[in-house]
């Protein structure tokens, strides 16, 4: 992989700019048989608490015009068996290792992630304070400009690694809260999440998800993500992290011109896990037809309407 | 391993009514796959629907590099897979998942499909065949043309039970009509694989329970990613180390369960 698309991301050096979103890659060893982990920027791992967790009821999933419903409810296996069992099956990968960091409480998220903090191979931490299918926690927390300080800084004291806060998109405003995570130590801010919604089936008349609502990803959010994502990098300073409905690399072009620094892929890990390669190839070509030397040069180059840069 | 490509399909067979066969070239599958195994597939000429497709594989031509699959039109998924040309590729990426286990020496395989369930068992037929073992496949629809299969099985030299809820072929009832009469009152070793609606293999668990027979069934919730990281096709199974039931992924630690271990909704 060419070093033109290598990115700089608070502290840590990405060899490119695409990491797998939390949620969408498991622990990342699940796809190790099927891809090279190595053509990824960085994997963020599924979302972890300190124990074990069942997760929703079933039906969890729902296809959408262009996008997919799911509440999931972060089924998972627990921080110390992540620790324990998934962590040294990635040092073989020459990838970023992000971890998603959940809690029901402040104190759960400093203590997952001060268990994290003994462990080698972790390069950041992303907080999950935007997960909509959890009934304590997530989006609770991601919703409330206070608690957002709170748990931001509550993991900030607790680690010396970048802390990247996950931004939920069910808020009026995104630039608020992106400033919220700024002022309270974050290192970057991802953005966005799943959009809240919710399908019927009319026949029952009953929401077709067990858990009723669910989070909405895939190209269906991808306009919102954007002008998301462009509202939060106007507002801080730090790096903001592009998520919503990346399939190519023009999409993720669109997040990169609108000022972030890298991006996340999501949903579509599900629909083809080839998409890596096939998004940063699209990247250099892209670099070459516009004589740029690195993605570095195509980040927050936007020309608004009415806007001198 | 299973692969991600680009899959042609090579080969397209019309079958009456809304069914077809589709043999798409894949030299993965084609090497690797056993009965009950699946691919996640979706065809690149229809944007949407935006997910992959799992489908059971029907058949494997190792020499050709090719495998088979057997579709009913139902939703726009398959409909679009149905409606490629030779030469268009799908997305697919297989094979995937844990396939059905041959019985003991000394048991007979009691094959029992319902519908377009019937897709594994042409293969895992073949698979016994090759293994010098005894079966015989039980193949219920709802009316005669929900049997679109039953002309390639006879050609096939299938031992062949066949049935249909309105009786308008084989014997009148549910599969396990046929089934019920087949195991008779002596106690025939034998192990039992399903694969159809939920609500037939349910029933399948039900005559092998009340016989002490083992059975295998293949169970087909929806799939986002087919390889166990989307969490969403989670089944509710109790296995004898478990202490309760656990929600486990029907793609990496199915599709195909042993029966017993099912907690039926």
């Amino acid at each position: 992989m060419s070093g033109r698309l290598a990115v700089e991301l608070a502290g840590l050096r990405l060899k490119n700019p695409l990491l797998a979103a939390s949620g969408t890659f498991g622990y990342g060893v699940e796809y190790e048989r099927l891809m090279d982990l190595s053509t990824l920027g960085g994997i963020v791992s599924k979302g972890l608490y300190l124990e074990p967790r069942d997760g929703c009821d079933v039906p969890r999933i729902v296809e959408t015009p262009s996008g997919l419903l799911n509440a999931i409810g972060l089924q998972g296996v627990g921080v110390r068996a992540y620790v324990r069992d998934v962590l040294p099956r990635l040092e073989r990968h020459d990838t970023a290792v992000v971890v998603n960091v959940c809690g029901d409480t402040v104190e759960e998220y400093a203590e997952v992630t001060r268990i994290l903090e003994d462990a080698p191979r972790v390069d950041a931490i992303e907080i999950n304070i935007s997960c909509p299918n959890v009934k304590k926690g997530g989006m609770a927390f991601g919703g409330d400009p206070k608690m957002t300080h709170e748990v931001v800084a509550a993991v900030r004291r607790v680690t010396r690694r970048p802390v990247v806060p996950k931004l939920s998109p069910n808020v009026a405003d995104i630039a608020l809260f992106a400033r919220v995570c700024e002022e309270a130590g974050a290192s970057a801010v991802s953005c966005v999440n799943t959009l809240l919604g919710m399908v019927v089936d009319v026949e029952q008349r009953r929401p077709r998800l067990a858990f009723g609502t669910g989070g909405l990803s895939g190209p269906a959010i991808r306009p919102i993500a954007v002008r998301m994502a462009w509202q939060a990098a106007r507002a801080v300073s730090v790096p903001v992290i592009g998520i919503g409905g990346i399939m190519c690399a023009e999409d993720a072009l669109e997040f990169l011109i609108v000022g972030c620094r890298a991006v996340q892929v999501g949903t579509a890990n599900f629909v083809d896990p080839g998409v890596y390669e096939r998004i940063n190839a699209g990247l250099l070509s892209y670099l070459d037809r516009h004589g740029l030397a690195g993605i570095g040069d195509v980040v927050g180059t936007l020309a608004y309407p009415g806007e001198t840069k | 391993m299973p692969a991600n490509l680009d899959a042609p399909l090579v080969a397209r067979e019309a079958l009456p009514g809304p069914y077809a066969l589709l043999t798409f070239a894949h030299a993965a599958v084609a090497r690797e796959a056993r009965a009950g195994q699946f691919v996640m597939i979706k065809a690149h000429t229809a944007p949407e629907p935006f997910l992959r497709r799992p489908f059971s594989i029907m058949a494997v031509d190792p020499g050709r590099g090719t495998f088979t699959l057997f579709l009913k039109g139902v939703g726009p998924g398959s409909r679009a897979l149905i409606d490629m040309r030779v030469g268009e590729t799908a997305g697919c990426l297989g094979p995937l998942g844990k396939p059905f286990e041959a019985p003991p020496p000394g048991a007979e395989a009691l094959l029992v499909a319902g519908g377009y369930g019937v897709a594994p068992f042409y293969m895992f037929g073949e698979e016994l065949r090759a293994q010098r073992r005894p079966f015989h496949l039980f193949y219920g629809g709802r009316t005669a043309p929900d049997l679109p299969l039953e002309e390639i099985l006879i050609e096939g030299g299938y031992p062949l039970a066949l049935s249909t809820d309105d009786g308008s072929r084989g014997t009148p009832g549910r599969v396990t009509v046929p089934l019920e009469a087949y195991l008779g009152a002596e106690g025939r070793q034998a192990v039992l694989y399903a694969c159809g609606p939920d609500a037939m293999l349910h029933a399948v668990a039900r005559v092998a329970q009340a016989r002490g027979l083992a059975a295998q069934v293949s169970l087909d919730p929806w799939m986002g990613c087919g390889v166990g990281t989307c969490l969403g096709c989670v089944v509710k199974i109790q296995r004898p180390s478990d202490a309760r039931p656990k929600w486990r992924p029907a793609c990496t630690e199915g599709p195909v369960f042993d029966a017993r271990d099912v907690v039926w909704s």
